[in-house]
């Protein structure tokens, strides 16, 4: 099997609201994608080149632009964006908020069995065409839509409290102890995209009070214990990695360029009460979480000592949290030691979403894992500017859809 | 520099207690808002709480009132003084503060134009302690922070008040001598002032909703020029212009008279959307928006113009093919796209004029008025229309001499960057 190595990409600003712009979704494309092409220095002439050889191919994350803009066969679309798009092979990806995942894992696919060499792969959702209850909605059908979705208002934060519940109740905790942690997750996310120039809430104001200070006017509860800064942003936004083969990489004389090391990817249960019966036996509460991580550290042959940057799908506070274990930072239940020791913060041991993550830096959701692994890249390579970690040599990143139901894990480094 | 405790005065002002909201919050600060009332001062507690968005700064806001003076001053870092533009009742204040300013206490205002070196002069021995600090409405949202010095030996103390600016409170600082209206508002009223201009000029072809669809959301702004002075208020506009006309003595001033129209406007208290009426007003009963007919001295039914070059111009903006819209707007040679294409180059050329003036380095035009306005900064604009020889060219096709002028002095010319910090795109909107 080939090697698939990153060659580079762009992300849009996700403070962004492309309708407030009068903007349509190809604008958002051409930008992403040309901003990708321009940042890797391949030229419309190179992709009509490569085509005629048929030798790359476009692979599309989005979840559910159907409803949002009313628009589908979204691989396609891409023709719409640059004639040079014409007769590449294109198509869209979907599993929810892990759409993202799955176009990295068909474009890694094709580049592993040699049939391209480049793959150019984009993440992208148009989110704020609605307003929040109707895009809650949308966004309930990535659970199972005729029990946990149909006449539901804001079904996912309900969904992810439950994870809270359920979390507190399965290791004992202390509840003040828990939520403490979450404001503490809450307030790192936020903090760290300050530092990042393309994050949704950069120049918004934080503080750990606010995060704990929870059912206030400007901190709603959103579902169960839940409030607003438990949760991840609405946001427009597209991000495009471009992945090359061995070959190219030689053939174009191209070094420091990071490989995919390894990949996890496993479905659990659709349901949430499934998941959580599923698991009445286990040591970890989403023991597939767990599972795909550890498939992604066995294909890598590496361990958690050995990542410098993760990178994780805080969807909501509660979904981070039970990351921590599921990384094998700490054990399963003990998850706010890492938090109050200071273990994932910025300039801690394991550095968790340095980018802001989906609370801070924003969650188109089709974009969320080309974002994460596009952030990866970055920091692999040095590229992180502002939000860089330092000496980062390995950087894992999660990436879920639904309640945790799509597991995908990357992980990204130096050869 | 160590800003711990701060005092706003004036705090019930819609800038006041905005200001207050950014000390307390990103400045983390302890901040005496003083006002008339205590009952006012609790009000602009709540607001600055709402301003940025987070009821976890209220415990470091506390509500003071003139009589307290004494305690607030003597206790304090900073000194921000808010209070309305008007240089008795600022120079009275001052000099009751002053007997209970700290040794190294800064003291700043928030005039937006008032001459920070007369305003200085009460403090006598502690002058170098007082800067200008504008910041524009709402600072939330908009980070522009223009830092004015009045005199050469408050350098040292001006690098640390800007350091504290930036990095504390998350401004864009530009570092402005003291000079009428400072940056940001003397290029974004240049502005607005040319298109009231126009639209008494063109009134026949109907005035101000004709040139503010000329100037919508596809020429690089949220709102439309005079849409903007509604909001901003008339009265505070034509302030503004007639204190720049009166204090600027060079070839473009003639920019900032005030047109008959607005003058009358003014007279009868019609002062923009805070009175209910202005240059436009909207009836709630039946959804209409009316606009000042300058011809006919009344209001009439807005009208919707539709111009093939913006048509066409909106079109491209909206699938991001943004070049394509700009080459649109050069090519075209009907009346309105005159119209826009003379005013996006005076905008371009006047405010490099005036940040080559006004501050030591050029760029600072777009940081005023991209974090300022929201409107594409200058240099940017230069960037989509194809480069600063390209636009030179149109320059000299289409503007006067006092115009290219500007271009063709080489210490502004080649100071131009290639690129701006700031990216023209998202300032483009595919709409009027």
């Amino acid at each position: 099997m080939d090697k698939v190595y990153i060659l580079g990409g762009a992300q849009t600003d996700y403070s962004r609201n492309w309708s407030k712009e009068g903007k349509n979704v190809l604008a958002l494309l051409r930008e992403n994608i040309f901003d990708a092409l321009d940042n890797v220095g391949l030229t419309r002439k190179d992709i009509i080149e490569l085509n005629k050889e048929n030798k790359i191919a476009l692979f599309v994350g989005n979840f559910i632009a159907e409803n949002y803009i009313n628009q589908g066969h979204l691989g396609a679309l891409l023709t719409e964006v640059d004639p040079c798009f014409f007769g590449v092979p294109s198509a869209r990806f979907e599993a929810a908020c892990a759409s993202g995942s799955v176009a990295i894992d068909a474009a890694c696919s094709k580049i592993k069995d040699k049939t391209y060499d480049i793959a150019i792969v984009i993440g992208w959702e148009i989110m704020k065409s609605v307003d929040s209850k109707t895009g809650g909605k949308f966004l309930g059908k990535a659970a199972y839509y005729e029990t946990e979705g149909k006449n539901i208002e804001f079904p996912f934060p309900k969904l992810f409290a439950k994870l809270a519940d359920e979390t507190i109740r399965k290791y004992d905790l202390s509840e003040k102890r828990y939520m403490d942690a979450l404001s503490k997750i809450s307030y790192i996310n936020y903090s760290n995209a300050s530092r990042n120039p393309l994050a949704q809430t950069r120049n918004w104001y934080m503080d750990e009070l606010q995060t704990r200070q929870r059912g206030t006017e400007t901190n709603p509860i959103i579902g169960g214990k839940l409030a607003l800064t438990d949760c991840s942003q609405v946001t427009d936004g597209a991000a495009t990695v471009i992945l090359c083969s061995e070959k190219y990489k030689k053939k174009n004389g191209l070094t420091n360029k990071p490989i995919i090391k390894g990949f996890g990817h496993r479905v659990a249960p659709m349901t949430f009460n499934k998941k959580i019966e599923n698991a009445k036996e286990e040591k970890y509460i989403l023991p597939w979480t767990r599972q795909a991580i550890l498939d992604a550290y066995k294909r890598a042959n590496l361990v958690v000592d050995d990542i410098d940057v993760f990178e994780t799908h805080d969807c909501f506070t509660s979904s981070e949290y039970v990351a921590i274990s599921c990384f094998g930072i700490t054990e399963p239940g003990k998850e706010y030691k890492a938090i109050e020791q200071g273990i994932i913060d910025f300039d801690g041991k394991y550095p968790i979403n340095p980018s802001g993550g989906l609370i801070g830096c924003g969650h188109p959701v089709g974009s969320s894992g080309v974002r994460m692994i596009l952030d990866l890249y970055k920091q692999v390579t040095n590229q992180a500017y502002g939000y860089q970690i330092k000496n980062a040599k390995n950087g894992l990143m999660l990436n879920i859809g639904g309640s945790a139901t799509t597991n995908y894990c990357y992980i990204v480094g130096i050869e | 520099m160590n800003i711990n405790t701060i005092t706003i005065l004036g705090a019930n002002g819609i800038m006041g207690c905005n200001i207050a909201g950014i000390f307390a919050s990103f400045g983390k600060a302890k901040v005496y808002l003083i006002c008339r009332t205590l009952n006012k001062s609790n009000e602009a507690i709540e607001k600055a709480c709402q301003s940025v968005r987070s009821e976890s700064i209220k415990s470091k806001m506390i509500p003071m009132t003139y009589n307290d003076l004494k305690k607030c001053i003597s206790d304090s870092d900073l000194v921000f003084e808010s209070l309305s533009e008007d240089i008795n009742i600022k120079i009275n204040m001052y000099q009751k503060i002053i007997p209970y300013l700290k040794e190294n206490t800064i003291i700043a205002t928030g005039t937006s134009g008032l001459s920070i070196k007369d305003l200085s002069n009460v403090f006598k021995d502690k002058k170098d302690n007082f800067f200008g600090i504008h910041l524009f409405n709402p600072p939330y949202n908009l980070t522009l922070c223009e830092l004015i010095t009045h005199n050469k030996q408050q350098k040292e103390k001006a690098d640390e008040l800007k350091k504290y600016l930036q990095k504390k409170l998350n401004r864009t600082v530009v570092e402005i001598k003291d000079s009428p209206s400072f940056l940001g508002n003397r290029i974004g009223f240049f502005f607005i002032n040319e298109t009231m201009k126009l639209a008494e000029k063109h009134q026949d072809q109907g005035g101000i909703d004709y040139i503010d669809s000329i100037f919508g959301g596809f020429t690089g702004r949220s709102m439309p020029p005079l849409k903007t002075a509604d909001f901003v208020g008339l009265d505070v506009h034509k302030a503004i212009v007639d204190y720049i006309y009166e204090n600027t003595q060079d070839n473009y001033n003639s920019s900032f008279i005030v047109t008959q129209y607005l003058k009358k406007l003014v007279e009868k208290g019609f002062l923009g959307r805070k009175a209910g009426h202005g240059l436009y007003y909207k009836d709630n009963n039946t959804g209409l928006t009316y606009v000042y007919d300058i011809k006919g001295e009344n209001y009439r039914v807005k009208n919707d113009y539709n111009f093939y070059f913006a048509n066409e111009m909106i079109k491209y903006i909206k699938i991001g093919d943004y070049k394509k819209a700009f080459n649109i707007l050069l090519d075209d040679e009907c009346i309105e796209a005159r119209i826009c294409k003379e005013l996006l180059l005076k905008y371009i050329t006047y405010s490099l004029k005036i940040s080559n003036e006004v501050s030591s380095d050029i760029s600072s035009c777009d940081d005023a008025m991209a974090t300022g306005f929201s409107w594409i900064p200058p240099i940017a604009l230069i960037e989509v229309l194809g480069g600063k020889e390209k636009v030179k060219e149109k320059v000299k096709q289409y503007l006067s001499k006092d115009y290219f002028d500007i271009l063709n002095n080489d210490d502004i010319y080649n100071n131009i960057p290639k690129k701006s910090k700031y990216d023209y795109r998202s300032f483009l909107k595919g709409k009027y």
